[in-house]
């Protein structure tokens, strides 16, 4: 373990969507061509070359309209639309790739648990055990709407629905005996029946007979990931997931959000370390330091044109409509069924600014992360040496120019310090995930 | 010149794994070389679709146990084949690919979202087969206690595709602007919420993704009962029919055109595919020798267990064909699951003893052996007598033999009669299903 001291883990939180540096300077045409996957294919390609633990596939299932009442702006920045289910995107990128772990986001205010559990298993087949099921309960009442309810449950509901949700696939993933394929070619026997069960389950919300009509996933189950920053949210990570990711703001609130995680773990009896919490941040690189900064200083130019952006974007998430604030007075105080701690950390960074100005200043996440690769590079090692842990999601601009700068500039720099890995060391992901 | 599918019967299950020609399937039937296999020998022989079945059970109507499934692999253990149609699109290019798609599994939104991703993925060329699933057991690992009665089934799958149709509308043709100067990716004026509420469903839309190549994929169906029939009339592109003889081709193919004239739709816009089970060999002697090796077969408990099995599964786990002396009469009872398929089985056995029938020809389609130049010749008399707007539905055993008996046998001696595609002239499934 020594030589792994202060390594860390390295994600990429991205959507099966029209990359959103279209309208920039190096858009290329993949807001044209998306839709086919390759792009996908290049980006995972490049992660792989670059060792990164995951890639995370987002997603959501709707057309906001919570800004202004219309889809208009919506649709004319694509913030959450249009959007794939990355669910099928994951076979081509598992074909593309041996080594890098693929997570899919599925629902568990929206999937019957039995299709879930079926099509994670065969994400794991098909992927040779490197697909992770990405653990979200939603949080829109429009995305609820387009699966027959009127509103969402509650956010607290959701969870307590979440948690017999996961009981339940668990349940039908080892409703299979890990011997229960025999294969005896002497006898024709495929499979020893006594070894598949019915799993019967009647909880409070679900009920299912199974067994699974397939095989378990490879190693017992995806590996887990989840985003949840509320306490109940934490608490449901705790219980459940492989690894974490947060949009904490700062070292300190970086540090508190582990400790607490790792803590409600153990009073789970995990072993903390069995967790791993990963970071969002947008690292901006250049050639020099200077660069970094004037590219910095020109992405918080404040124009109406970004303010709009993350407003629709705000209004989205947590569906309060932003449209009906006065752009230059101080940000509002807001409540919200859903991201919540997006919402709380808007809040945090606004002080003693109009709505305007904090809206084009808003930025998710972390530490501020600019400079070369080699100053970013040892930023970062610094960083997680002070929090302890366990790694980074980036969760810059999708644009080929940027995965370049990433994978190309900013890893070889963090490889030298000898801060993330060089190889893969195990065929599967939750052993690479674990490793360090 | 008529059509060809190819009936994916296990799905992407588990497939015959014992005897000549099984090959690595016991072990390998959850990679995806094998279908890949499939899906590019198809594109040789010139297909049109690659039609793939699903279930999502184990069954245990049979001697109340799953002790019978297992041990041959009935049915089960089986993946879900969506996920596979991503990378058979990727090894083809002209096929169409079909997946199965059932009502009660499927949230409408669910299905349109995905079926509309992989049009995307294969440039044009899917399809969903929409099914109402057979057995109370499927029913059971989805909430229900029963599965519906039959008639019921239909009408809220008649909704569900409503549902379906009208989300994949949900987006104008021209919603898209990509106006980079603005920039405005797609105007909302162009999406449209669809406001469903039905008696079953309910859904606000609009779809969060954007049409594909064919807007709206093709649409499968399977059932021949009434409702079957009725269903297909008003929504399908091409059926999945069981006919004993060209007669009866020509029968349900005329009953068909009258049922789309009353929907206002045309003979040509549903092609009808027959299923079939040819055996075929380099002589007609050859051939007739399999059909006596596998009469002589038939007659071992194992493929009478086998036949009993599958009685018991169409009756929609209503009736166990264990209970039952052998060589008593059969029972007549008719069951609530695949209807067609039950009668057709069932047909002028009042006088039989349960062995004579578990023993006799399998009545699965039309019957055709000979040598490659006698089925092809047999297969355009029969079509001849069916008429336009039709074709066959192959299903055979998923061994690479069995594939390259069809498609580097068969297929040249139908092309070399003119009675199958030489080539592919338009660039979607659709347009290449309604060429003729």
């Amino acid at each position: 373990m020594t030589e792994k001291a202060g390594m860390f883990h390295l994600g990429w939180f991205m959507n099966f969507m029209p990359p959103k540096s279209w309208r920039g300077r190096w858009g290329g045409h993949d807001a044209e061509n998306w839709a086919d996957g390759q792009f996908f294919v290049d980006f995972l390609q490049s992660l792989e070359r670059a060792c990164f633990d995951f890639m995370m596939l987002e997603d959501s299932a709707m057309v906001p309209d919570a800004y202004g009442g219309t889809m208009e702006v919506e649709l004319k920045h694509s913030l959450y639309a249009p959007k794939h289910d990355p669910v099928l995107l994951a076979p081509i990128l598992a074909k593309a790739t041996k080594h890098i772990g693929i997570f899919t986001t599925m629902s568990t205010s929206f999937y019957p648990p039995f299709l879930l559990a079926r099509s994670q298993a065969v994400l794991s087949h098909l992927s040779n055990g490197r697909t992770g099921w990405n653990i979200v309960t939603s949080s829109e009442h429009r995305a609820a709407q387009n699966f027959g309810m009127d509103e969402l449950w509650d956010h607290d509901d959701r969870y307590d629905r979440a948690d017999e949700f996961v009981e339940l696939v668990e349940a039908l993933w080892n409703s299979w005996d890990p011997d229960a394929v025999v294969m005896d070619r002497q006898s024709g026997a495929y499979a020893d029946h006594t070894k598949v069960r019915t799993v019967d389950f009647e909880g409070k919300y679900y009920k299912v007979r199974g067994p699974l009509n397939t095989l378990p996933p490879l190693n017992g189950r995806p590996v887990y990931c989840q985003a949840g920053g509320s306490p109940r949210g934490r608490e449901f990570a705790a219980r459940h997931a492989d690894t974490v990711i947060t949009a904490a703001v700062g070292i300190e609130a970086m540090k508190e959000y582990r400790n607490d995680v790792r803590e409600r773990a153990e009073r789970y009896g995990r072993d903390p370390d069995s967790i791993k919490l990963l970071f969002v941040s947008s690292p901006v690189l250049a050639d020099t330091d200077e660069e970094a900064q004037a590219l910095v200083a020109r992405s918080r130019e404040v124009t109406d044109w970004k303010a709009e952006e993350t407003l629709a974007h705000l209004s989205a998430l947590t569906e309060n409509d932003f449209s009906v604030y006065d752009w230059d007075e101080p940000v509002p105080e807001l409540t919200t069924n859903g991201h919540r701690s997006t919402l709380a950390d808007f809040f945090k960074n606004s002080h003693g600014k109009t709505l305007r100005e904090a809206a084009a200043n808003w930025q998710i996440g972390g530490v501020a992360l600019v400079g070369t690769p080699d100053t970013v590079a040892e930023r970062m090692g610094e960083t997680m040496a002070e929090v302890g842990g366990d790694g980074y999601l980036i969760a810059g601009q999708m644009s080929r120019r940027y995965i370049g700068e990433i994978t190309e500039g900013l890893v070889p720099a963090l490889q030298r310090r000898g801060l993330t890995r060089t190889e893969y060391e195990y065929p599967h992901f939750r052993e690479n995930l674990l490793a360090f | 010149m008529f059509h060809l599918g190819w009936f994916l019967g296990d799905s992407t299950g588990i497939h015959k794994w014992t005897g000549s020609w099984a090959s690595t399937n016991g072990k390998d039937w959850t990679k995806p070389d094998i279908y890949i296999d499939l899906a590019t020998s198809l594109e040789r022989g010139g297909f049109d679709l690659l039609f793939i079945e699903d279930t999502a059970m184990v069954e245990d109507t049979f001697g109340g146990s799953m002790e019978t499934t297992l041990k041959y692999g009935m049915m089960a253990p089986k993946n879900d084949p969506m996920m596979y149609i991503p990378l058979l699109a990727r090894a083809t290019k002209h096929l169409g690919l079909v997946g199965t798609v059932s009502t009660i599994q499927y949230p409408p939104y669910l299905a349109a979202r995905q079926a509309v991703t992989l049009d995307h993925l294969t440039a044009g060329r899917s399809g969903i087969n929409v099914v109402t699933s057979v057995t109370h057991r499927v029913a059971q690992n989805f909430g229900y206690d029963r599965h519906l009665e039959h008639a019921e089934r239909y009408a809220m799958a008649d909704e569900w595709m409503e549902v379906v149709s009208q989300l994949w509308e949900s987006w104008d043709p021209d919603a898209i602007v990509l106006d980079y100067d603005e920039p405005r990716y797609a105007d909302h004026t162009k999406v449209h919420p669809i406001n469903f509420e039905g008696k079953y469903f309910k859904c606000r839309g609009p779809l969060n993704t954007i049409p594909g190549p064919q807007r709206r994929p093709v649409v499968a169906q399977a059932g021949n009962s009434t409702p079957g029939r009725e269903f297909a009339a008003a929504h399908a592109d091409t059926m999945l029919a069981l006919c004993k003889n060209p007669d009866e081709m020509k029968a349900l193919r005329l009953d068909m055109d009258e049922r789309l004239k009353s929907h206002g739709r045309k003979p040509a816009d549903l092609k009808i595919l027959f299923m079939t089970i040819p055996v075929v060999a380099d002589t007609d002697q050859d051939a007739a020798e399999i059909v006596r090796r596998a009469e002589l077969e038939r007659t071992s408990d194992e493929a009478i267990t086998s036949r009993l099995w599958y009685l018991s599964y169409t009756s929609g786990g209503t009736i166990d064909y264990a209970k039952y002396d052998l060589d008593g009469p059969v029972p007549q009872e008719i069951g609530v699951g695949e209807t067609t398929t039950s009668k057709a089985w069932l047909e002028n056995s009042e006088q039989m003893t349960l062995r004579e029938l578990a023993t006799g020809p399998f009545n699965y389609g039309m019957d055709f052996v000979g040598s490659f130049d006698t089925v092809a010749e047999q297969m355009g008399e029969a079509m001849e007598v069916a008429g336009p707007n039709s074709g066959f539905l192959v299903y055979k055993p998923v061994t690479r033999k069995d594939i390259l008996d069809i498609t580097d046998g068969l297929c040249p001696a139908l092309r070399k009669r003119g009675l199958i595609r030489s080539s592919y002239d338009y660039s979607t499934f659709r347009e290449n299903l309604l060429a003729f």
